[in-house]
């Protein structure tokens, strides 16, 4: 199966489980026990020039679009900002997104990556880091350069939309899904990102 | 104006360029560029808070202080030239600056921790060089103040010196929706 096909099996998958899952007796439900697990619209693009793919999920009020960064692109980054060697490598070895959240409601919404985790192939969850604890490792290694991560929290009003940097720390080419939260004027969502997958080393490898 | 600039950043600039055309020819930076439309909407704050005063020095190194520009309505913009949607939103900050200049109206960008080398090496690749006050935040303590947590942040800030907008995200602030608020503001 080509890469291709796996993706758009993941975004068909996801596009249907969106009829059943909306049910709005189901949606009572989940209502009544305060947390609303969505299923989310998932498009998937590849770029002409580059290859590289993004994603972009679109739930309830809320839309989030990952994009494959490759390694030297995250290292030409920190390091037109004289991050240290060391903390040029460790963020460039992990999977790096450029993510763009959006504010799709006309209502309050709040976030917290804090909150957010991601599982590899095998299942096993891991928390996403946040820009929170990029920023204490960085402080003591001597940088104090604080932007290009996608910040930690936000409340977000019509509107509202921001971007940054998400880290996932998996090997290149790795798959796995994210599992983020929200909230919709204190109504919490959930949903699941399904078939995301790391950047190659190099573009002639995707 | 900035010609003591020049010299220095002419090779600033070409090592710029350079690394902007190899990520571009890489595709990445082609395919992060990529953003959503902009919008124009701006959150009113439910009650109006006094802004935070700050004097922070502008390309040629001279001083200028948010009471300075007390009695205008001002756009205030916390930017970087790294920043995709900061890019974007400035040539339509410049046309609302061109627009409302002199109808005591002003915009001011506050520059994220870089240097007036670095930013001029950039203004002098735009189309059109934004003649808006540009300041310079080195330490971002001044982004800090205004709980600003990712770029672009932008904040309307009425005569009296309270603001009354916010926008995270980039915006077109030369849409009709964008000019009427403000207009409103000016005329209060």
């Amino acid at each position: 199966m080509s890469d291709n096909t796996h993706l758009l099996k993941y975004a068909i998958m996801n596009k249907h489980r969106i009829n059943y899952l909306s049910l709005p007796a189901l949606a009572l439900v989940l209502t009544m026990f305060g947390n609303i697990t969505s299923a989310a619209n998932i498009t998937v693009q590849q770029n002409e020039d580059s290859g590289l793919y993004s994603w972009v999920a679109e739930s309830e009020g809320f839309s989030i679009e990952l994009i494959q960064l490759l390694p030297d692109f995250v290292r030409a980054i920190y390091m037109a900002h004289d991050f240290p060697d060391a903390e040029v490598d460790e963020i460039a070895g992990y999977c790096v997104f450029g993510t763009i959240i959006k504010n799709t409601s006309q209502q309050q919404l709040d976030y917290d990556v804090a909150d957010w985790y991601y599982t590899d192939k095998d299942g096993n969850s891991h928390p996403v880091k946040t820009k929170t604890q990029w920023l204490e490792q960085w402080r003591k290694a001597g940088v104090t350069f604080s932007w290009t991560l996608l910040p930690d929290k936000g409340t977000f009003y019509q509107g509202d939309w921001q971007q940054g940097f998400t880290t996932i720390k998996l090997p290149r080419d790795s798959e796995f899904s994210l599992i983020y939260k929200w909230s919709i004027n204190g109504m919490e969502h959930t949903d699941t990102f399904e078939g995301l997958r790391c950047a190659p080393e190099t573009l002639s490898e995707q | 104006m900035h010609l003591k600039h020049y010299l220095s950043n002419k090779f600033l600039s070409l090592s710029l360029l350079a690394i902007f055309s190899s990520l571009t020819a890489l595709g990445t930076y082609a395919a992060w560029d990529v953003q959503p439309k902009l919008g124009y909407k701006l959150t009113p704050l439910p009650k109006p808070v006094p802004a935070p005063g700050f004097t922070l020095e502008d390309m040629d190194e001279e001083n200028h202080s948010l009471k300075d520009f007390h009695g205008k309505v001002v756009l205030l913009n916390f930017w970087a030239t790294w920043c995709p949607p900061c890019r974007r939103e400035m040539p339509s900050m410049e046309r609302l600056y061109q627009k409302f200049n002199g109808d005591n109206f002003t915009v001011i960008a506050i520059n994220q921790m870089e240097d007036g080398d670095h930013v001029f090496a950039y203004t002098g690749q735009l189309e059109v060089d934004p003649t808006f006050t540009i300041l310079f935040d080195k330490d971002s303590k001044v982004s800090n103040s205004y709980r600003v947590n990712g770029l672009p942040t932008t904040y309307l800030i009425d005569k009296q010196g309270n603001i009354r907008y916010r926008a995270i995200g980039g915006r077109e602030f030369d849409h009709p929706e964008v000019e009427k608020q403000i207009m409103q503001l000016m005329q209060e």
